[in-house]
C-alpha cells in the first residue's frame, strides 16, 4: 500500500476556484475521509487524485513519486463511484475482471483474482449475472470488488453509500471498515455525511469552499474543533451556538455576556479578544443536562419533542435564541410547553471569536 | 359519499379517460388510414389487375408479380436495381454512418468550437435534396465542374474523370453526395446516444486502463445500441427507397449502363412509362411497389428485433 501527499493543490474551472491551496498527507494504510457540505470540492479533490481532472497548480505524490502528470490508469489507484459505474452489458465477473483483461492478464489469472475478490465480498453466486439483476447493496459490492482485483496502491471512494437505503448504509459502513482492516489498504473516502466520516475514518479532512478547515482524528474534531464551521458540521444534531460579546478579562479567562444577559467565564490564554468583540458560545446538544449546570444554566420553553426510543431531543426557545437542541435520555418526562432549566459545563463548551476561530484552540 | 356514489365517480373517471384517449388518437389514426393504409391497400389491389395505361382492366391475380420476377426481360432489370440498392445500403453504412460515428466520438469530447461544428455538420441535412443533387451534378460536370477544375489546379489532371458518365464512378459519386447530404443526421443521433452514456462508465474504463479506442469499442459502442438500431433501420429504408439523388443526377434510366438504376427508378419507369420502358404499366409498377414494401417491411422488422435484442438498459 502507499502514502499520498498533496502539496499546494489548486483547481480552477474557468474563473471559479474550486480547490484552494490544499496540502495534506494520507499515511500508509490510513482510512481518510474527505467531508464537507455539497459543493465544497471534496469530490473534485478525489478526482484530482484519481487523475480524472487536471490540476491547475500543485503536486500529488504517491510513495514520494510525483504522479499528477500520469494518466489515471498509470497511478495505481482504484475508484468506487457513487453510481457504481458498473458496465451494464458485462456480467459481474466481466466487470470485476475488466481492468485485468485490459492489462492482458491470462484468463486463468483473471478468473483466480475475480474469484478471490468475489469470495471476500460474498459475490461468488452472482458472477454470471448482469448488474441490473442485482440489488443496490450487491452492485455496491461489485464496484468494490472491481477495485479490489486491481490490487491498487490506494482505494478511492466517491460517496459510495449515498444511493443505498439507511439500513443498508449502516451495514455497508461496517463492511467497508472490515474490508479496510482485511486489505490493510490506504483508502480515501468522500462523503457529505458526517456520521460516515466519524464512524469510518482514521482521519477526517473537513473541507469548505475548496479550503481545508481542519484535519484530525474524528474525536479530535468533535472535541476540539478549530472553528465554528467544523464545530457545526461535526456532530449530529449540530452544536448550539449562542451570540454574545466579550464583557471583561481576568487572569486566564474571558467573561462573555450572552445576548439574553447570562454571563459565562471562559478560561483562555492570549485569545486576542478585546472587550466588546462579538463571540459565539457553543454547546453540543448532548452536553446539556437538565437542571442546574456545573458552570452555568439557561432556561428555555419546549416547543417540540422528538422521541427516538433510546434518546429524546428537546427543541427549546430561550429569549432571542430561536432554537436550542438538547439531548436527553429516552424516558425523560417532558412535554411541549414545559419550561426547563438546562445546565452546561465549560469543559464541554466552546467559544468562537469574531473570525469564527475557536478561542479554546488558541489556548496554549 | 356512499358506495354507489363512489362507483359512479370511478366509472365517470374511467369514461373521461377513454374519451380523452380517443380524442388524442383519432386524428393521427385518421391520417394514417387515409394517407398510408389506403394507398397501400390500393397498391396491393392495383397489382392484381391488368392495366391499359391508367385504365384498370381485368383481374389477373398474381400474374404481374410472376411477370416481373420471372420474365427474363424484366427480372434482369429488377435484380440489377436490387443489387444496386444493396450496394447503396452497405456503402452508406460504411461511408456515411462511419464518418458520422467518428465525428460523434470526436464531438463527444467537447472540442473547442463544439457548437459550431454541430451546426456546420447539420446544415447539409436541412438543404433541399433537389438543390444538392443539381449543385453536385454541376460540380461533377466533366468540362466545367468544380471537382475536375480543382484536380487540374492541384496538378492531378489524370484523376479528372467524367464522374457521372462512367459506370465505375457514377454510383460511388452519388453515394458520396448522399453521404455529404445526410451525414449530419446520424452524427447528431450518435452524439445524443453517447451523451446519454453516464460519464462514470467512461471514467471507470479510463481508470481500468482502457485506451480511448478500447473505450469506444467495448463501452461506448455497445451502450449506444439503440441509436445504432435507429440509424441502421433508417439507412436500410432510405437505401431501398433511394430515388431523388440518382434521378436528379443521372436521370430516370439509371445510366450509365444501369449502374445507378434503383428499385425506385425502376418502379417509376414501369408504372408511369419512360423512353426505355415505353408506356406505363400500372399493374407491374404496383406489383413492384408491393414487393419493395414487403421486402423493406420484413427486413426492417427482423433487423429491429435483432438489433433491439443487443440493447442493454443503462442501469
Amino acid at each position: 500500500m502507499a502514502n499520498i501527499k498533496l502539496r499546494g493543490v489548486n483547481k480552477q474551472f474557468g474563473d471559479v476556484k474550486v480547490i484552494k491551496d490544499v496540502s495534506l498527507t494520507v499515511e500508509d494504510n490510513e482510512f481518510v475521509v474527505f467531508v464537507g457540505p455539497s459543493g465544497c470540492g471534496k469530490s473534485t479533490l478525489l478526482r484530482l487524485i484519481a487523475g480524472l481532472e487536471e490540476l491547475t497548480t500543485g503536486e500529488i505524490h504517491i510513495d514520494n513519486a510525483r504522479i499528477d502528470h500520469l494518466a489515471p490508469a498509470a497511478r495505481g489507484l482504484a475508484m468506487v463511484f457513487q453510481s457504481y459505474a458498473l458496465y451494464p452489458h458485462f456480467t459481474v465477473g466481466q466487470n470485476m475482471g475488466y481492468a485485468l483483461r485490459v492489462a492482458k492478464e491470462s484468463k486463468a489469472s483473471i478468473e483466480k483474482k475475480v474469484r478471490a475478490a468475489a469470495e471476500i465480498l460474498q459475490l461468488t453466486d452472482y458472477l454470471d449475472r448482469k448488474p441490473k439483476a442485482l440489488s443496490g447493496g450487491q452492485r455496491q459490492r461489485v464496484a468494490i470488488g472491481r477495485a479490489i482485483v486491481r490490487n491498487p496502491k490506494v482505494f478511492l471512494f466517491d460517496e459510495p453509500l449515498s444511493n443505498l437505503d439507511a439500513k443498508l448504509r449502516v451495514a455497508m459502513r461496517i463492511e467497508l471498515t472490515k474490508l479496510h482492516r482485511t486489505l490493510n489498504a490506504t483508502m480515501i473516502y468522500v462523503t457529505h455525511d458526517q456520521i460516515e466520516a466519524m464512524t469510518m475514518a482514521d482521519k477526517i479532512v473537513v473541507l469548505r469552499d475548496g479550503v481545508v478547515e481542519q484535519i484530525g482524528a474524528p474525536l479530535d474534531l468533535y472535541n476540539a474543533p478549530n472553528n465554528r464551521f467544523v464545530a457545526g458540521f461535526i456532530g449530529s444534531p449540530a452544536m448550539n451556538f449562542f451570540a454574545g460579546q466579550v464583557a471583561a478579562f481576568s487572569e486566564g479567562s474571558v467573561e462573555v455576556e450572552l445576548a439574553d444577559g447570562a454571563n459565562i467565564t471562559f478560561p483562555c490564554q492570549g485569545s486576542g479578544l478585546l472587550v466588546g468583540d462579538p463571540v459565539e458560545f457553543g454547546v453540543r446538544p448532548e452536553h446539556f443536562s437538565i437542571g442546574q449546570g456545573v458552570d452555568g444554566t439557561l432556561n428555555g420553553d419546549v416547543y417540540a419533542v422528538e422521541r427516538l426510543g433510546g434518546e429524546t431531543y428537546l427543541y427549546l426557545t430561550s429569549g432571542s435564541q430561536k432554537e436550542i437542541v438538547v439531548h436527553v435520555s429516552g424516558d425523560h418526562q417532558v412535554a411541549v410547553g414545559d419550561r426547563v432549566e438546562i445546565g452546561f459545563s465549560i469543559s464541554q463548551s466552546h467559544l468562537f471569536g469574531p473570525d469564527g476561530q475557536s478561542v479554546s484552540a488558541r489556548n496554549g | 359519499m356512499d358506495d354507489a356514489d363512489y362507483a359512479r365517480a370511478k366509472r365517470r373517471r374511467a369514461r373521461n379517460l377513454k374519451l380523452w384517449l380517443a380524442f388524442l388518437l383519432a386524428p393521427p389514426a385518421a391520417i394514417l388510414i387515409v394517407f398510408v393504409f389506403l394507398p397501400m391497400a390500393s397498391a396491393v389491389l392495383y397489382s392484381l389487375y391488368e392495366w391499359d395505361g391508367l385504365v384498370r382492366k381485368e383481374f389477373i391475380g398474381l400474374e404481374n408479380f410472376a411477370d416481373i420476377l420471372l420474365n427474363p426481360n424484366k427480372n434482369t432489370l429488377l435484380f440489377n436495381a436490387f443489387w444496386n440498392n444493396v450496394k447503396v445500403f452497405f456503402s452508406l453504412m460504411i461511408v456515411q454512418n462511419g464518418i458520422a460515428l467518428v465525428l460523434a466520438l470526436l464531438l463527444a469530447r467537447n472540442p473547442r468550437g463544439y457548437r459550431f461544428y454541430q451546426v456546420v455538420f447539420f446544415v447539409p441535412v436541412i438543404l433541399s435534396t433537389v438543390i444538392i443533387g443539381f449543385q453536385w451534378k454541376m460540380f461533377l460536370n466533366p468540362v466545367f465542374g468544380l471537382v475536375n477544375k480543382a484536380l487540374h489546379y492541384v496538378g492531378l489532371s489524370d484523376w479528372a474523370l467524367p464522374w457521372l458518365g462512367l459506370p465505375e464512378t457514377a454510383l460511388p459519386s452519388m453515394l458520396l453526395v448522399n453521404s455529404w447530404h445526410w451525414f449530419g443526421f446520424p452524427t447528431l443521433v450518435f452524439l445524443a446516444a453517447i451523451h446519454r452514456i453516464p460519464k462514470d462508465f467512461i471514467e471507470a474504463a479510463r481508470l481500468d486502463g482502457a485506451s480511448e479506442w478500447r473505450i469506444a469499442r467495448e463501452i461506448i459502442w455497445p451502450l449506444m445500441a439503440p441509436a445504432v438500431t435507429i440509424i441502421v433501420v433508417l439507412t436500410f429504408i432510405g437505401s431501398f427507397n433511394w430515388f431523388e439523388i440518382p434521378y436528379i443526377m443521372n436521370g430516370l434510366e439509371g445510366s450509365p449502363q444501369g449502374s445507378t438504376d434503383m428499385l425506385g427508378l425502376l418502379f417509376y419507369r414501369t408504372a408511369f412509362g419512360s423512353v426505355s420502358a415505353g408506356g406505363s404499366d400500372f399493374g407491374s409498377g404496383s406489383a413492384l411497389a408491393v414487393l419493395m414494401f414487403i421486402f423493406i417491411f420484413v427486413f426492417s422488422i427482423i433487423a429491429t428485433k435483432y438489433l433491439t435484442s443487443r440493447e442493454v438498459e443503462m442501469s
